[in-house]
């Protein structure tokens, strides 16, 4: 357990009755450091609202500065982790489409030793992630931004303060765009064109239906592309 | 507090001084009911039903009453040996304290756990299982009229409005009242107009979500039962209460601080009766606290049906009304039949129309209860003429504003039901909208994707009656003041007004009087703090107590031959010859009424009226149909405000509230009445990043000469126009009309698309 | 079963015996009679719960009572005198039923401490994560202003 927002939620709803609780909180993972290649380490421990504050990442990652203002609340932010938010494996949250379009990997540590891991292959579906029996996620290393563009985008169909019905995260440069979209998928998904769109199953849900979330997954594909193109560095 | 140590010399009515109780609040010491541990208590969980409708075949709680730390578990049989007829309600005495023989939507108590770990409780009410033969069951309002799935085997009117009494004993039908009105002739005025326009709305299921969820604590003695309840309404528990133990009302004490929110939400008997019996049963503290989820499970507001049709004539003038209202009260009546009636009269709308014809029906369904929620009745109303209204506009090529003004009731003209209109400032508040929209001036719609609009509407609703508040005021040896009444303070400042309205009379600052909460071994009968009846009823029973208890004041400075400016303190000196003795003046305020005819016709329905005026600008991302709302006008009829920020603040909060109801607050079911969205991860309301641009609030110079200083209520009034104003704005920035509430981003581009 | 947590209570070093499932506010009411923090949505949605522990505002039903051991927990009963904060939300009547108004004391103050000069769209964002259904919102974002100004004069 690490911050315990969405693990006390699950105990609280029943769904969860875990036996045994181990809380993360002393294994020294909250540093966050830019290397000398530029790249963001970010110890899994680190509160969403550290990572927020941080020059660091202001500086150099603007895009998860900003994206980090509408997740959630202040007092989730203060809490939650990101090894915690990225282990959850919520279709609908912000941090892993975004840091999968940014190229960001996962340090991953159990019995076995040491492993990387692209952000997006840590999902295999509705709240299930990739890890192994006894591993937890120890780091989050982001590539340099460089020449990179980058935008995050979602869009809420109830109140403001709510869960997305999509998310679209976008990193361009002059060789590869990386485009994720999100919370209207079971897990993060790259796609490689707005065509890509009209082909991926989509489940209606309270946020909208099937063909809606299509609709604005095109818009707001397009909208990030367009904010990404106009991001200064 | 700051103690009184002179006379006031300025007025106390019309200030708009901070709250009596700020200090309280904003420490987090303020007393709700939601605090309130006694010891020795146990805590109830509730094991509810989850099918729609089903003959209970057996409740099996033996897993339950086994496990470790559970004191007891209840069901409605135990109920029945205190209490042989155990139902309640306000109009119909449907409701059961627990399930009998059926359950009739999912989410009804079946059974209660006590324990004095509430998570004991609680996890003890997931080893109840229950079989129920399952029934057809029945949703849609107007389906319900004619459906085979009857809800009730047969209807209960409980005595207490005369108006049903015709419904006794009726079975196969889910029909618990029929409200009807005529006046003239409208099928020959439709003849006879020159056009004729029909059109229907429906609104959604919702629910208030105070934050303070329903609670209630029982205690009792050998004879007695003190109630501490988060009520608006502890007079009428005390009844109830009184009522179902066949005890007298003074061996039942019904005790209430503050709310902590309550729209309307805690009425009634909610949580009281079981409570009340759960003490009886095993002679301890009950306690039961709903979460926020079950909240959901036991009161709500009407989804509603409107079909209106209107004959204009060809000057424009609006001849004939038909108004065809279903309401969806659930499963159990609650207050349904009052909304039907009381808010039906007023279906019209606040139009001048000689020929009337209103038939209101409040249908039973199988769903959670509805019953009073912030407007009654009114906003679905409203929703519904106001969209027409603008529709008929539009169609015959006139102003909205203009074609509103042409049709509008007037004072001195007659309503619907004949009554004639009087400090109801319909015209002033038509003409304020206009001139803080700049109506005249062309406004600007935009080009590209994001289109942008503007729209207004106008609403009223009559204050129920006939309802009675009584108060008393003392005044103490030292002069200071206190005011004893039922009114309950859920966040509309009442107490803070009452105290106003007492320090104008004895003159004294509105600060140095203390207010007594509802204590009904104390504080005397008030109908209840419902409906914007507070202000009026109450204001005025407790000015006419402040004057009584300065005529015994005057009268005692005669008799002892003191001066007319002689201070209190020394009166009573002179009287007891020491610091010693008060004086308590009483009043009881019951306006006048007269009852409906067989038509719905009476010369006088209400003691005051209430008028509110929304007007909204707004922008439409026609990409993804998301609604913006720019600006946001609020005008209103309040009579002279007693505390103008309190009257500022009920506009501006009343309007976000009815927001949430109008752009994306919806209950949905699936088709197994199983409700999908039960907590505020699900169910959202508004916040802090989905308030318009701009909120403007003003209450128009008017007076309600019958009023306490001429004011009268407004808590509901903001919540009129709001929605038909926003489609009406939504119509004109992007030609599309939304007939059904909540206008979500997907509602509204589907409806761009199927242009 | 239940463990001892000691810590900071506003100020005062205290303890308290817990069981595993107890939340912050369940044993700030229970054992210590302080009832500013209330659990109202259960889902650290609305912010009628918030307390501040180690400095940082959480949502305290979603707070384990055995973990606040060698923390500092501050409630909004803390302090003896009325703050600016406090004082900006009389005046600025940031108020009705008063039952999420803790909360947004709290996070108010936190917002000052970070950020002692918000314009309103700070002010909004900082404070989404906290509901008033009495929807005082507006009179709120004012007494936030209000409050600013009072604490730049102090």
């Amino acid at each position: 357990m690490s911050g315990g927002t969405a693990l006390m939620l699950m105990m609280k709803a029943g769904v969860l009755r875990p036996s045994r609780l181990v809380f993360l909180g002393r294994l020294s993972l909250e540093k966050i450091e830019s290397g000398p290649d530029g790249a963001l380490r970010i110890g899994a421990m680190t509160t969403l609202r550290a990572l927020e504050r941080s020059d660091a990442v202001r500086m150099g990652w603007p895009v998860i500065a900003k994206a980090l203002r509408t997740l959630a609340n202040v007092r989730v932010r203060n809490v939650a982790t990101v090894g915690g938010a990225l282990a959850h494996a919520e279709p609908h949250m912000d941090l892993p489409p975004l840091l999968a379009a940014l190229g960001a990997r996962v340090l991953i540590e159990g019995k076995n030793g040491k492993r990387q891991l692209p952000v997006e292959d840590l999902y295999a579906g509705y709240l299930e992630n990739t890890l192994k029996p006894g591993e937890i996620i120890t780091q989050v290393e982001v590539p340099a931004l460089g020449k990179r563009r980058a935008a995050y985008l979602k869009c809420t169909t109830r109140s403001a303060d709510d869960w997305p019905a999509v998310g679209v995260a976008v990193a361009l440069d002059s060789h590869e765009s990386r485009i994720f979209i999100s919370a209207a998928v079971d897990r993060p998904t790259r796609i490689s064109s707005a065509q890509d769109l009209e082909n991926i199953r989509i489940d209606g849900d309270l946020h909208g239906s099937a063909d809606y979330k299509r609709q604005l997954l095109r818009v707001f594909l397009k909208r990030a592309m367009d904010e990404a193109r106009n991001a200064g560095r | 507090m700051k103690r009184a140590t002179q006379a006031a010399e300025t007025p106390q009515v019309g200030r708009s001084i901070p709250r009596l109780e700020s200090w309280l609040k904003v420490t987090g010491r303020a007393e709700y009911v939601h605090n309130l541990r006694l010891p020795g208590m146990l805590y109830g969980k509730i094991f509810r039903s989850n099918v729609a409708h089903g003959r209970i075949k057996n409740i099996d709680v033996s897993a339950a009453r086994a496990l470790a730390g559970v004191y007891r578990v209840v069901t409605g049989k135990d109920i029945q040996e205190v209490i042989p007829e155990p139902f309640y309600g306000p109009a119909f005495h449907d409701q059961p304290i627990l399930a009998l023989d059926k359950v009739r939507y999912v989410g009804e108590p079946v059974a209660v756990v006590l324990a004095s770990d509430p998570h004991v409780a609680e996890a003890a009410t997931h080893l109840i299982s229950a079989e129920y033969e399952e029934l057809p069951a029945v949703y849609d309002e107007v389906e319900a009229m004619t459906s085979k799935a009857i809800v009730h085997d047969v209807l209960k009117p409980a005595g207490t409005f005369p108006d049903l009494k015709h419904l006794q004993g009726k079975k196969n039908t889910n029909l618990a009242l029929d409200f009807r009105l005529r006046r003239g002739n409208p099928d020959k005025a439709f003849k006879a107009a020159a056009r004729v326009f029909e059109h229907r709305f429906r609104t959604q299921q919702v629910m208030h979500t105070p934050l303070e969820p329903l609670v209630s604590v029982a205690e009792c003695t050998e004879d007695t039962l003190t109630i501490h309840t988060a009520s608006q309404s502890p007079s009428f528990v005390r009844i109830e209460i009184a009522r179902l133990l066949g005890w007298a009302e003074n061996r039942v004490r019904v005790r209430v601080p503050f709310l902590g929110g309550g729209f309307g939400a805690k009425l009634y008997i909610k949580l009281e009766a079981l409570v009340s019996v759960l003490s009886l049963i095993t002679r301890k503290p009950v306690k039961i606290a709903l979460t926020m989820e079950e909240q959901f499970f036991t009161i709500t507001k009407h989804a509603s049906t409107f079909r209106i049709k209107s004959g204009v004539d060809a000057g424009g003038r609006i001849v004939a009304r038909e108004c065809e209202v279903w309401w969806n009260g659930g499963a159990y009546a609650d207050i349904g039949p009052r909304v039907t009636q009381k808010s039906g009269f007023t279906a019209p709308g606040p139009y001048d129309i000689e020929h009337v014809a209103i038939d209101s029906y409040a249908l039973y369904t199988n769903l959670p209860p509805a019953g009073a929620l912030r407007g009654f009745g009114i906003p679905q109303l409203v929703w519904a003429y106001e969209s027409h209204t603008d529709l008929m506009a539009r169609e015959l090529g006139v102003d909205p504003v203009a074609f509103r003004r042409q049709n509008l009731l007037k004072e001195g003209r007659p309503q619907a039901t004949g009554t004639v209109m009087h400090d109801a400032a319909t015209e002033k508040v038509l003409d304020r909208l206009g001139a803080l929209m700049d109506w005249k001036k062309p406004f600007d719609q935009g080009k590209g994707t994001v289109r942008r609009g503007r729209g207004i509407a106008v609403g009223f609703k009559a204050c129920i009656s006939n309802t009675t508040s009584l108060a008393a005021v003392g005044v103490n040896a030292d002069g200071s003041c206190t005011v004893y009444c039922s009114t309950v303070d859920m966040g509309q400042g009442s107490d803070t007004t009452m105290a106003q309205i007492v320090g104008e009379v004895l003159r004294v600052p509105a600060e140095s009087v203390r207010v007594v909460h509802s204590d009904t071994d104390v504080t005397p009968f008030d109908m209840a703090t419902l409906g914007s009846r507070s202000m009026f009823h109450m204001g005025n029973a407790v000015k006419l107590a402040a004057e009584d208890a300065l005529q015994k004041i005057n009268h005692l400075r005669k008799e002892l031959g003191l001066g007319p400016d002689s201070a209190v303190p020394e009166i009573f000196r002179k009287k007891y010859g020491m610091r010693a003795g008060s004086v308590m003046g009483t009043a009881s305020f019951n306006p006048p009424y007269t009852p409906p005819d067989a038509n719905g016709l009476t010369d006088n329905a209400t003691p005051f009226w209430m008028v509110g005026g929304t007007g909204v600008e707004l922008e439409v991302d026609t990409e993804t149909g998301r609604v913006r709302i720019t600006r946001l006008v609020n005008v209103a009829d309040v009579g002279t405000p007693v505390n103008p920020k309190i009257v500022e603040s009920q506009l501006s909060g009343a309007a976000i509230m009815q927001l949430g109801f109008t752009l994306f607050e919806k209950m949905l079911f699936d088709d197994q009445g199983q409700l999908r969205n039960a907590s505020l991860a699900e169910y959202k309301i508004p916040g802090f990043l989905d308030l318009p641009d701009e909120i403007v609030n003003e209450a128009v110079a008017a007076e309600q000469k019958s009023g306490p200083f001429g004011a009268k209520g407004v808590g509901e009034t903001a919540t009129f126009g709001l929605s038909p104003a926003v489609a009406n704005a939504i119509h004109d920035a992007v030609g599309i009309r939304l007939t059904e509430l909540p206008m979500n981003p997907e509602a509204v581009f589907t409806k761009m698309q199927s242009r | 079963m239940r463990s001892e947590v000691q810590f900071q209570l506003n100020g005062e070093p205290v303890s308290a015996q817990v069981a595993p499932h107890e939340s912050l506010v369940e044993v700030l009411q229970e054992q210590f009679g302080l009832y500013g923090a209330r659990e109202s949505c259960g889902q650290g949605l609305c912010g009628c719960c918030t307390v501040l522990v180690d400095g940082v505002a959480v949502s305290g039903c979603l707070q384990l009572a055995a973990l606040i051991n060698k923390k500092n927990v501050v409630t909004v009963e803390a302090g003896l005198t009325l703050d600016p904060v406090q004082e900006a939300f009389i005046e600025s009547g940031a108020f009705q039923c008063g039952f999420c108004t803790p909360g947004i004391v709290l996070m108010t103050r936190q917002l000052l401490d970070e950020n002692p000069d918000p314009d309103e769209d700070a002010i909004r964002h900082y404070l989404s994560g906290n509901l008033c259904r009495c929807a005082a919102y507006p009179e709120i974002i004012k007494a936030v202003q209000l409050a600013a100004q009072k604490r730049r004069k102090t």
